[in-house]
């Protein structure tokens, strides 16, 4: 073993492309000349990036540019009602700001009815987010409102305590409701979409460059969002659901539980620093006294979920942990990578056997390692173990 | 005035919304943008689209770059989820076609060397086309835009220790898929 860590098979590439520091890439050249092992593998890496070398720049289509432009003067005439307090946003000119204010007043002499046609931008929604829930808003109120587009899929809506049966705008501060037999569809900025399922509330807390953030107080929302990771929140009682590129659904129920599944990408769950990366195919429960329990794919054993169940959110201790170890299967070792980071120093040596057990031990992350939780070594581990897991 | 000036020049103007910054920057990055796609996915149409979703997604998000990291890691963090995210919505991977046509074929030489040349980058593009989305992603990052290990690292939001030991893989199972090719490389090529 001792012999084995003294050879630099896995930073060659690393030490080719000048990567490495001086000390660390004098060291590597210094065992090359030793080595006749890593010699080879340094040859094999050399060759790959040889080879790599090789691969010719495409050259993208002429036409390409006019058909981007065309996409974007579509997208420019849906915005054809621009708000004057965009201007007033994108320049701090004294003589915007006159005319923002003069637009401002244009829109309250001419009422709410021209506004619910505005598509908010993310440069007029920063400057106008209003994070404290609130009640029930006057149109004029909302103008000053940042928003977001609602639609009624089904039956009617509540959107600031205003029914609504066709579409509408959800302002920040607002909430919107689902009764028994109605669905909505939220436009979340210009990032996704959002669909409120029945018996359902949310409320927009913020939207702004950096963060669009609703809060789902009960009901189910499955969210669809194609942008940047972390720009996309969703406050639950139990728990907050950061977006990492990704597709989900979320549901709470009365006792304010929460439960994830993930149909695209990954979603982080967080609350007092702890904390669940949920991938596709996976799940995850939250609640109020816990926060995120472990995580643990759809199709894993009944038994290994309800176990996990215990374990997580009743106390149920070594046995429940020795119930979840005894029914992992391979791609369970999901959810024991994340059960390495939740338990005590004894039973982390338990959940370590099993997943050396089930998946065995990979080059490069050591026992020792894993068991003084190093950050590189189980990132590494939770990279080589996608195949097993996706 | 340098060429980091010039960009953050060119990117403020395209946050005011300036069509003619977004076209300089546009044709400053759409080759290698679209080599990326081309490369990750071997299929044309597929490459244009993302192509396509890339630049519009930066020209309506680019309110949202912070300056906190560099510009080129951004957009590349954009175009690797693209590539990503149209694979899951084809659901398959578009097999390899040896018919793509890339503009270094066209380079100088005779024709015995541009035959040659074209052998070899179909032979190293079909074997990268083999290679796990997770390993081809790092491959290209660092050999289409030259990206250093941090900056792939960030694009692709994982670990420099995570970015080196896939470039380690990648060059390895390439080395493996592509022997038959050493002596030419020993040769001196």
């Amino acid at each position: 073993m001792k012999m084995f860590t003294r050879h630099v098979a896995k930073q060659l590439s690393a030490y080719l492309h000048g990567e490495l520091s001086k000390e660390k890439a004098r060291r590597t050249g210094e065992h090359l000349l030793r080595c006749e092992r890593c010699r080879r593998e340094y040859d094999d890496i050399k060759l790959g990036a040889q080879l790599a070398e090789r691969l010719p720049l495409a050259q993208a289509p002429a036409e390409m540019w006019s058909e981007i432009e065309s996409l974007l003067d579509a997208q420019s005439r849906e915005r054809v009602y621009e708000s004057p307090a965009r201007r007033f946003d994108l320049s701090r000119r004294w003589y915007l700001v006159a005319a923002a204010s003069a637009a401002l007043v244009f829109i309250i002499i001419f009422g709410a009815r021209l506004f619910r046609n505005v598509e908010p931008t993310p440069k007029n929604e920063i400057a106008q987010h209003e994070p404290t829930q609130r009640g029930e808003s006057s149109s004029r109120e909302k103008t000053m409102r940042a928003s977001w587009e609602v639609e009624s899929l089904a039956g009617k809506i509540r959107v600031g305590g205003e029914t609504l049966s066709g579409t509408g705008r959800l302002a920040v501060g607002d909430s919107l409701e689902t009764e028994n037999a109605s669905r909505a569809k939220i436009k979340v900025a210009n990032i996704g979409e959002v669909e409120l399922e029945p018996n359902s509330r949310v409320r927009l807390i913020e939207t702004t460059q950096i963060e669009h953030r609703l809060a789902l107080d009960r009901g189910t929302m499955r969210a669809k969002i194609n942008a940047p990771p972390r720009l996309f929140f969703v406050n639950t009682p139990s728990a907050e659901a950061i977006d990492l590129g990704c597709a989900y659904t979320l549901e709470v129920d009365d006792t304010g539980r929460s439960f994830l599944h993930v149909t695209a990408g990954w979603v982080m769950l967080a609350r007092d620093g702890r904390e669940a990366y949920v991938p596709i195919g996976a799940m995850c429960e939250t609640r109020p006294s816990t926060g995120p329990g472990t995580p643990y794919f759809d199709d894993a054993p009944r038994r290994l979920r309800e176990s996990l169940s215990r374990f997580d959110f009743e106390y149920g201790g070594d046995d429940a942990l020795q119930e979840v170890l005894r029914y992992a299967r391979p791609r369970d070792s999901f959810t024991l990578w994340h059960l390495l980071q939740r338990v005590n120093e004894v039973e982390r040596n338990f959940v370590l056997d099993r997943m050396i057990a089930l998946v065995g031990l990979p080059e490069g992350v050591t026992r020792d390692g894993v068991l003084n939780l190093d950050p590189q070594m189980l990132e590494l581990w939770k990279d080589e173990l996608d195949t097993v897991w996706f | 005035m340098n060429e980091r000036e010039s960009e953050a020049d060119v990117l403020e103007a395209c946050r005011q919304g300036d069509r003619a910054a977004f076209h300089l920057l546009y044709e400053s990055h759409k080759d290698r943008v679209y080599s990326i796609a081309l490369h990750f996915g071997g299929d044309p149409s597929m490459a244009r689209d993302v192509t396509q979703q890339v630049f519009l997604k930066l020209f309506t998000t680019i309110g949202q770059f912070r300056h906190d990291s560099e510009f080129t890691t951004w957009l590349y963090r954009i175009t690797a989820n693209a590539c990503i995210d149209e694979q899951r919505k084809r659901k398959r991977f578009v097999p390899f076609s040896p018919a793509l046509e890339v503009s270094q074929m066209a380079a100088k030489g005779s024709q015995e060397e541009r035959y040659d040349r074209k052998q070899m980058a179909d032979a190293v593009r079909a074997a990268i086309a083999e290679l796990s989305p997770k390993l081809r992603l790092p491959i290209l990052l660092k050999y289409v835009e030259g990206l250093s290990y941090e900056e792939i690292a960030e694009a692709l939001g994982c670990s420099v220790g995570t970015v080196s030991s896939r470039l380690n893989r990648g060059h390895k199972m390439l080395a493996r898929k592509l022997s038959h090719l050493r002596g030419q490389f020993a040769a001196g090529e």
